[in-house]
């Protein structure tokens, strides 16, 4: 009897360490559930965005700041308090850029907290690193389409100056018929 | 109603007239009629005050009073104002807290938040606000928020100092040769939560019991009035976690029977889906509560697990597990991909297998029923007296949902029931939450059918019908509006001004009030190893009791 008991004992066991666990996913590196909508770490498109100040108004917990850029037009860009923000998705809600949104949480990253390095959680702000290539050409952009606008606006006036002679001219012509 | 009417034209009113389906709103001319009104409302069948909300209007130099009162059988409900001027030398009102015992709590809130002078209230302290606030009125117009959070140190210094003398006092106002002392259950206790209450008594014997509330305090009244009327759903959201859906739902509806706004078929049956799921998550706490506050924590652990499959429907739809924030005014915030709907047949499917084992170990533990059966004891009278609402209301016999006396969303479509309990006591609203818990698994599988359903036939469009465009400003009115949340009637009276941006006030009425207020009723006489079980049993949120 207590051979059987044994064998039966000694085979259960060994079913239970053949059989795969139901718990197969190391959640420290893989989420157990990740839709597409999860609202994460703010991703910021300081390309597309336009600088409307908008993500900033609606923010219900004032976690969003705009940083300054040294352009004329689109010259700020959010940036965002991880340690103020809710998570609400507002912001990306109101974003008016098309097709993509300029200011994105969904999808994207959980592991802001959990994640167990220390250097990830020094920093709690998402900034924008904007490279100084970006700058150049963007200021470059601006100085020739200022210098652009300002030659349009030259010859415009021209134009309209060589108009006003050419409109009074008639007048001349038609004094001197008469 | 009409008797209500008739009642209200013997007095000197401004207006009397009628309000959706079941309310009669009127305003009062006189303060002083008001007792007198007050006392023949009561023997008309009026017999609960649901809340008072006092709303400042600055620029008028009026305070305005709305007194909510409610038949909870016969569904007649009247919404009373009366006009009260500023200054508080003269900003009072005689109190009704003597003729309806539900008013005393709330009428300490008005007092506490707004400056209200209720005379002839039998116990007018400070509720809520912590101690630095003494003698400040941080829900009027015009207190200066900024200069009372620059003296940040000082204020934390007066809480202690306040909490120091209270312990000291303690000491010595007992009675040295008695064996009354007063013992502070919580806000560590494992099963309070952030909540104290002060117990007074005599070896085990509990002689009172005086709630200190306010540890979770985040003046959310106060927070939507400085948002606009969408970000305002993160405000209103926080409420309570657990159940933050019907929250949400209960305020975009205010906003948008003042905007004029009327939402989609489809809006309306994703608003009942999801706030059944969310009342489900609620409840699956609930239940696990209520044992881990006996000793047993299996029950919190098997429901979490089931709770899950849920939260997963939750966080694919909206994109968060538990701050959803997803029901705007105009409809819900996201549309609908219909593979979601897998996910929410896996909850259903886990709910259904799981379910049987619940009941047959749990709801029907013997050792449960016969610790459970006799205490905290509320009688039908009692729930008419103190407004109580809910799974507590319902578990005394008393019929009250606010998806049957008034509908809201679809719920008007879907055949439901009262589930009553007889007796009322700790058992039965154990058992209430129970069935509850089934009746919403149900609600959401006739939901779910419905909308698949119009969605094959192409009557509804998943993905274009959620939301209807409500405008940015918003004319002056005010609105009030209902919904049976989890844990009982969630009423939002808001008000706005011309062109409205922001809610001017949106007063929120939370159950858990009304229900933390019984514990002294209900704890006289008991002994103390009965707290933690009537408190577990009362489904108590420090969320929405503090607000």
């Amino acid at each position: 009897m207590i051979v059987i008991e044994i064998v039966k004992r000694t085979i259960r066991v060994a079913k239970a360490l053949m059989t795969k666990s139901p718990a197969v996913k190391d959640v420290r590196f893989e989420p157990m559930h990740h839709p597409s909508r999860y609202r994460g770490k703010h991703r910021v498109n300081y390309e597309t965005c336009i600088g409307c100040d908008s993500c900033n108004k609606i923010c219900p917990t004032n976690a969003i700041t705009m940083k300054e850029l040294p352009f004329k037009k689109q010259n700020i860009v959010p940036e965002v308090n991880l340690s103020v923000c809710v998570f609400c998705g507002l912001c990306e809600d109101v974003c008016p850029t098309k097709p993509e949104k300029s200011i994105i949480l969904s999808g994207g990253r959980y592991d802001m907290l959990s994640g167990g390095w220390h250097e990830d959680q020094d920093n709690f702000w998402v900034n924008v690193d904007i490279p100084k290539s970006y700058i150049d050409s963007r200021l470059e952009e601006e100085a020739t389409r200022v210098k652009k606008e300002l030659a349009a606006k030259k010859k415009a006036a021209e134009a309209e100056a060589k108009k006003k002679e050419e409109s009074l001219l008639p007048d001349f012509n038609k004094g001197v018929l008469e | 109603m009409q008797s209500i009417k008739d009642i209200l034209n013997s007095f000197d009113c401004e207006f009397v007239e009628d309000y959706k389906k079941v309310w009669v709103k009127a305003k009062l001319n006189s303060k002083d009629d008001l007792l007198s009104v007050a006392k023949k409302l009561k023997e008309n069948g009026l017999r609960s005050l649901s809340t008072v909300s006092p709303t400042d209007f600055l620029e008028d130099n009026i305070m305005e009073i709305n007194y909510f009162f409610e038949d909870l059988d016969t569904k007649r409900n009247l919404w009373l104002k009366l006009d009260l001027p500023r200054e508080s030398e003269t900003c009072n009102i005689e109190s009704l807290t003597p003729i309806f015992p539900s008013a005393n709590w709330h009428e300490r809130e008005a007092y506490s938040m707004f400056g209200v002078d209720f005379l002839n209230h039998p116990d007018l302290r400070d509720i809520i606000k912590s101690e630095d606030f003494t003698g400040k009125s941080p829900f009027r117009k015009d207190f200066d928020w900024e200069a009372h959070e620059k003296d940040n140190l000082t204020n934390v210094q007066t809480i202690v100092d306040a909490f120091k003398k209270e312990q000291a006092e303690n000491e010595v106002d007992l009675d040295t040769d008695s064996s009354e002392t007063i013992l502070n259950w919580g806000p560590t206790h494992p099963a309070s939560g952030p909540i104290r209450l002060r117990v007074h008594c005599d070896g085990e014997d509990i002689i009172g019991i005086d709630p200190d509330i306010g540890y979770v305090w985040r003046a959310l009244e106060h927070l939507i009035t400085k948002k606009d009327f969408i970000g305002a759903i993160v405000s209103v959201e926080r409420l309570c976690f657990m159940d933050n859906i019907n929250s949400m739902t209960a305020y975009a509806m205010a906003v948008e029977e003042i905007a004029d706004v009327k939402i989609t078929p489809f809006a309306s049956w994703m608003r009942v889906l999801l706030g059944e799921v969310a009342r489900v998550s609620s409840h699956f706490m609930g239940l696990g509560m209520f044992f881990n506050n006996m000793g047993l924590h299996t029950l919190a652990m098997w429901n979490m697990d089931t709770r899950e499959f849920f939260l997963d429907f939750l966080e694919s739809y909206s994109g968060a597990r538990i701050a959803t924030a997803s029901v705007e005014p105009g409809g819900v915030r996201y549309g609908l991909d219909m593979a979601m709907f897998n996910e929410l047949q896996l909850a259903i499917e886990k709910f259904d297998s799981s379910i049987g084992e619940v009941e047959a170990i749990f709801v029907k533990n013997p050792t449960m029923k016969l610790r459970a059966v006799d205490v905290g004891v509320l009688s039908a009278q009692e729930i008419h007296e103190f407004g109580l609402s809910g799974i507590v209301a319902r578990a005394s016999g008393v019929k009250t949902d606010i998806r049957i006396d008034e509908p809201y969303a679809a719920y008007a479509e879907l055949d439901l029931d009262y589930i009553i309990q007889k007796d009322g006591s700790a058992k039965d609203r154990f058992e209430m939450l129970f069935h509850e818990l089934k009746q919403s698994v149900n609600i959401i599988k006739k939901a779910k059918k419905k909308i698949e359903e119009n969605v094959a036939s192409g009557e509804m469009n998943p993905t274009k019908d959620h939301m209807v465009k409500v405008p940015k400003k918003l004319p002056k009115g005010e609105a009030i509006s209902r919904v049976e949340w989890a844990r009982g009637e969630v009423l939002m009276h808001l008000v706005t001004q011309e062109k409205a941006k922001t809610p001017y006030r949106l007063k929120i009425r939370a159950p858990s009030f009304n229900h933390t207020m019984m514990l002294d009723h209900l704890l006289q006489g008991q002994t103390l190893s009965d707290i933690p079980l009537i408190f577990g049993s009362l489904y108590i949120c420090q969320g929405d009791l503090d607000r």
